[in-house]
């Protein structure tokens, strides 16, 4: 297992990020190279059932454990749920369009975290060589809604280079555990959005009152605990 | 109706994928479903619960079943197939008649 050295300076973090920890391969290891680095980060999941199921929040608590006891500190833990948000994207926008509605607001509610948190930015393990909605043009849309960074260390790696790293730090084995994919991913997703039609039918969803109703139930658990 | 299959081997769930074309009216699915089973939601894909399995169910006929029994997820679909079967929630592809002539000719 990967001991972490952390290039700290002075022993004081450089900055503090908002990292997305989904329960996949690629998280975690962004989380970790950006840890490495001496940054220091907030998780945050977001808990997509019933289209999910407690599997995948379990796993992301399980890796946030790990990353915990590799950067040898706590790690704040949010879970939001995000449920009820696919609910009023599949009944108001295209189909097509689900994971760039979904990402968008992932973005915006840990943005929201990031303020009340003093982080300077959102960290996600996205990379152009993966599932078809991860395109610059999409990701290029999904920018558009905040106003911090989105660090993605992993944005030019393949599939295999990401599994090395995981393979060497020990997520992968718990990345690799049961759990259900998302279901309400379509079949097809669009991997060239425009702007103007996802805001067109974001009109429909009412974005504000969304974030809202997640921040309200979003809560902090202890990996821990688990 | 179904061939029940496992689609990758971290996946905590089966998928039921239909053995032959069809495609399902959800909002009719939740009609006749709602009255044997209890459900979740209906937002694109329908979410039930039937014998303590959730099951998802999609326009195009196929099922995701959350458990890790094959067994069961077969005895599920079969369940599910039966009380849909021959209701107006199933559409099938129009087809001419004859064998070997399943779909329309061009032109």
């Amino acid at each position: 297992m990967a001991v972490l050295l952390l290039h700290r300076i002075g022993g004081i973090s450089m900055a503090k990020l908002v990292s997305l920890i989904s329960g996949g391969i690629d998280s975690p290891v962004a989380a970790y190279l950006m840890l490495r680095q001496g940054v220091d980060i907030v998780a945050v999941h977001m808990d997509n059932r019933p289209f999910t199921d407690e599997k995948n929040l379990n796993k992301a608590m399980s890796l946030v454990r790990h990353l915990q006891h590799l950067a040898r500190r706590p790690i704040k833990t949010y879970v939001v749920p995000h449920g009820p948000n696919h609910i009023a994207f599949a009944r108001n926008c295209e189909r097509h369009l689900h994971c760039l509605f979904c990402r968008r607001m992932m973005y915006r509610i840990a943005e929201r975290i990031a303020e009340r948190e003093g982080a300077l930015g959102i960290l996600t393990g996205e990379s152009l060589g993966q599932v078809a909605s991860q395109t610059l043009q999409n990701l290029m849309v999904e920018n558009q809604v905040i106003r911090i960074p989105v660090v993605r260390p992993l944005i030019g790696m393949d599939k295999v280079e990401i599994i090395d790293i995981a393979r060497k730090i020990g997520t992968y084995e718990i990345s690799t555990l049961p759990g259900l994919c998302c279901t309400i991913v379509p079949k097809k997703p669009a991997t060239a959005a425009r702007a103007g039609d996802i805001l067109a039918a974001e009109q429909k969803i009412d974005p504000g009152a969304l974030i809202e109703r997640s921040l309200e139930g979003m809560y902090v658990l202890d990996p821990e605990a688990l | 109706m179904y061939s029940i299959l496992k689609p990758c081997k971290t996946t905590a769930a089966f998928e039921a994928i239909p053995k032959e074309r069809f495609s399902l009216d959800l909002d009719r699915c939740e009609e006749i479903l709602g009255r044997v089973c209890m459900i979740v939601t209906n937002a694109g894909i329908l979410l039930i619960v039937n014998d303590r399995c959730e099951v998802s169910i999609h326009k195009d006929g196929r099922l995701i079943l959350k458990t890790d029994s094959k067994e069961l997820a077969a005895e599920q679909a079969a369940r599910i197939s039966e009380w849909l079967e021959g209701t107006p929630a199933i559409r099938k592809p129009r087809t001419h008649a004859g064998p070997g002539n399943e779909y329309p000719p061009r032109g």
